[in-house]
């Protein structure tokens, strides 16, 4: 844990506002409610949640893409500038984003290499004499062959367009990469084709990433530490391989037990009751309360905190936390 | 064996360009078989056109047999009896493919009306009856209410209440979890399973999620640029995948127990359907192929311990015993 913090949030708060139909009354919507996270350079923390959970809007705060309400986003110790200013541009050079669909992430009138090239004549990368070799350097590391440069996005695969798009991020050598969901519409072949060259990237750039996803399985195989959201607030944080093999919050618990695997039947699973709520009806006290099989009293009417029952991991549930176990900074 | 569909020498083409070339398949009454494979192999192509559902420039040849009618060819109104009758179908995306401007109760008793000719007070009761029964909380106070009011879970779950209203003998479910999330997936499987347990009916699960395959499903197809490479009894076959694109699909899945390892993807893409590689279309990727592979296609030859393969160098059975090894230890 030696490593330089590179990124930081801070009590993170995003709220959207939406009216039902014309003369409805206005309702807010916590998206993202007092989310505090760390990641350290060369790190990996995974993300995962639900639809509706509020990790994808995190994952924009975390870059300045959306405004946060409340809380403070720290990157390499300073704070974000504000959205779209100069020195936010700059900045924006030193963090990437992949999103989940490449297809609309890419310029289809544009060919790869043009696409990939672009970020440098932005952000003024080298002469441009030197571009074109970069460019052909960029596509060699995430496994295209140079003679697909002149190709546009409609003529390469899913997992190809994917690469591009993660060419293009890296072409600014960025310190932090965040991925949305970047392997979820891919299929099995070519997901672990994507997923290999993440982890190459881990390994060979020091390169802080933020990995959201749904899929708890790629998670594992990528994430160092994760974070589990659920309706906006992070409910379960530790190291990758303890959240899988011993999750404390009932959620979690659910979650890691509710993935199919061959071979383990049906009934071996726990089963949660009800869905996720509507994040703009979210219930009192834990969230969870409604579908949780441990739920007492104390979980209907108040808000569990982040607690540390033991170094390095933190659960927000008022039974399995331990009243105890100090509150997470 | 006692056979519910049978499928014979199936093809399909769109605009000249084969996509699916000959498929055999049957399907047993009360059976739960799971068709696998990446997005193109022709799994769903299989049932939209057993079931005429393939727009007009789809041809569609060979023979699809249900009790003792044929299905490719048949005219309109005697597919219209077997469409959601004796087979009904459910799809990845529950909420395009309910109506949003009817309330969901008059979609079911709509169902009700076409198939069971019930109307009226019956086909309400009826409609409350299947929706309690795909555990949508509330029905009765819910009968009128809009898709849009429903969770991606529920309406899902609506799909299958009608579906459902049918009373058919088999269910084609496509993707039906694919797009739903962790805990709403186990909670979809689980009503699949269960539904089958008490209807009797027979369920085609068609997934790229070979977990969520082998929990609800007796038997298995893996499919492959429009045919069927492997075929078996679900345990054994995954537990000893002979096909090297079966073993690949198992390889590329990351673990969730034991050490992290790099994944093991399958290398290249699956080929253009206008350009698929002379032999076995599966060669160009495939770490066993040997150069006879892409001279001829393997035929699909029963095994004797009960699958069908289609590969000239299968993966050994003495590997795929230490192969299952690995897998126990990890």
């Amino acid at each position: 844990m030696s490593r330089p913090l590179l990124l930081e949030a801070r009590d993170l708060v995003r709220i959207y506002r939406s009216r039902r139909g014309l003369t409805g009354a206005v309702t807010e919507v916590r998206a993202v409610d007092e989310v505090s996270l760390k990641l350290r350079a060369g790190e990996t923390l995974g993300i995962v949640g639900e639809s509706g959970s509020g990790k994808s809007t995190l994952g924009r705060m975390l870059l300045g893409l959306d405004p946060a309400q409340g809380g403070t986003v720290l990157f390499e110790g300073m704070p974000l500038p504000r959205f779209g200013t100069p020195i936010w541009r700059r900045l924006r050079s030193r963090m990437q984003m992949v999103w989940q669909d490449p297809l609309s992430a890419l310029d289809r009138r544009l060919t790869v290499a043009a696409q990939i090239r672009e970020p440098l004549d932005i952000h003024r990368i080298g002469t441009p004499e030197e571009r074109p070799a970069r460019t052909a350097s960029l596509m060699t590391a995430v496994g295209l062959r140079a003679d697909q440069g002149g190709r546009y996005p409609h003529e390469l695969s899913g997992g190809q367009r994917q690469r591009v798009v993660i060419a293009r991020a890296l072409a600014t050598n960025p310190a932090l990469l965040v991925c949305d969901e970047p392997v979820s519409a891919l299929d099995v072949s070519i997901q672990a084709q994507v997923v290999n060259l993440l982890r190459d990237l881990q390994g060979q750039k020091g390169l802080g990433m933020v990995f959201i996803s749904h899929d708890l399985k790629v998670v594992r195989n990528l994430a160092d530490r994760v974070a589990v959201m659920y309706l906006g607030r992070i409910v379960e944080e530790g190291p990758a391989e303890q959240i899988f093999a011993e999750p404390r919050h009932p959620y979690t618990q659910a979650l890691v037990s509710s993935i199919p695997v061959p071979g383990r039947p049906l009934d071996a699973r726990i089963l949660l009751q009800g869905e996720p709520p509507n994040p703009a009806a979210r219930p009192p006290g834990c969230a969870f309360h409604p579908r949780c099989p441990l739920a007492q009293g104390l979980c209907r009417t108040r808000v569990p905190a982040l607690r540390v029952p033991e170094p390095g991991r933190a659960v927000a549930c008022h039974v399995t936390a331990g009243a105890q176990s100090p509150v997470a900074a | 064996m006692d056979r519910l569909v049978e499928i014979r020498d199936l093809r399909v083409a769109f605009d000249g360009v084969p996509v699916l070339h000959g498929i055999d398949l049957d399907v047993a009454p009360g059976e739960a078989l799971g068709l696998v494979g990446e997005s193109g192999c022709g799994k769903s192509v299989t049932w939209l056109a057993a079931l005429g559902l393939l727009p007009a420039k789809a041809r569609v040849t060979g023979s699809v047999r249900l009790g003792a009618g044929e299905l490719v060819g048949a005219p309109r109104e005697a597919l219209e009896t077997v469409r959601g009758k004796r087979i009904a179908m459910i799809f990845q995306d529950p909420s395009s493919a309910l109506n949003p401007v009817i309330r969901v109760g008059r979609q079911i008793c709509e169902a009700l009306r076409l198939h069971r000719d019930l109307r009226g007070a019956a086909a309400k009761a009826e409609a409350i009856r299947l929706m309690e029964m795909v555990g949508i909380p509330d029905a009765p106070r819910r009968f009128d209410l809009y898709t849009h009011e429903f969770s991606g879970g529920q309406c899902q779950r609506l799909m299958i209440a009608m579906a459902l209203a049918g009373r058919p003998d088999l269910l084609i479910a496509d993707e039906p979890t694919t797009a739903l999330d962790a805990t709403i997936q186990a909670q979809i499987l689980e009503l699949l399973a269960r539904l089958r347990r008490e209807t009797g009916m027979a369920t085609v699960f068609i997934s790229h999620d070979l977990g969520a395959v082998a929990q609800i499903c007796e038997r298995v197809c893996v499919m492959y640029a429009g045919r069927i490479v492997e075929a078996g009894p679900v345990e054994r076959l995954f537990a000893h995948p002979r096909h090297p694109y079966t073993r690949g699909l198992f390889d590329a899945i990351p673990q969730m127990t034991g050490p992290r390892r790099r994944l093991v993807p399958i290398p290249g893409t699956v080929p253009d359907p206008r350009a698929l590689p002379p032999g076995c279309a599966f060669a160009p990727r495939c770490t066993r192929a040997h150069d006879a592979c892409s001279r001829a296609r393997p035929d699909l030859l029963a095994q004797p311990d009960g699958r069908t393969l289609a590969c000239a160098y299968p993966v050994p059975e003495a590997r795929a015993d230490s192969f299952s090894m690995e897998r126990a230890m990890t």
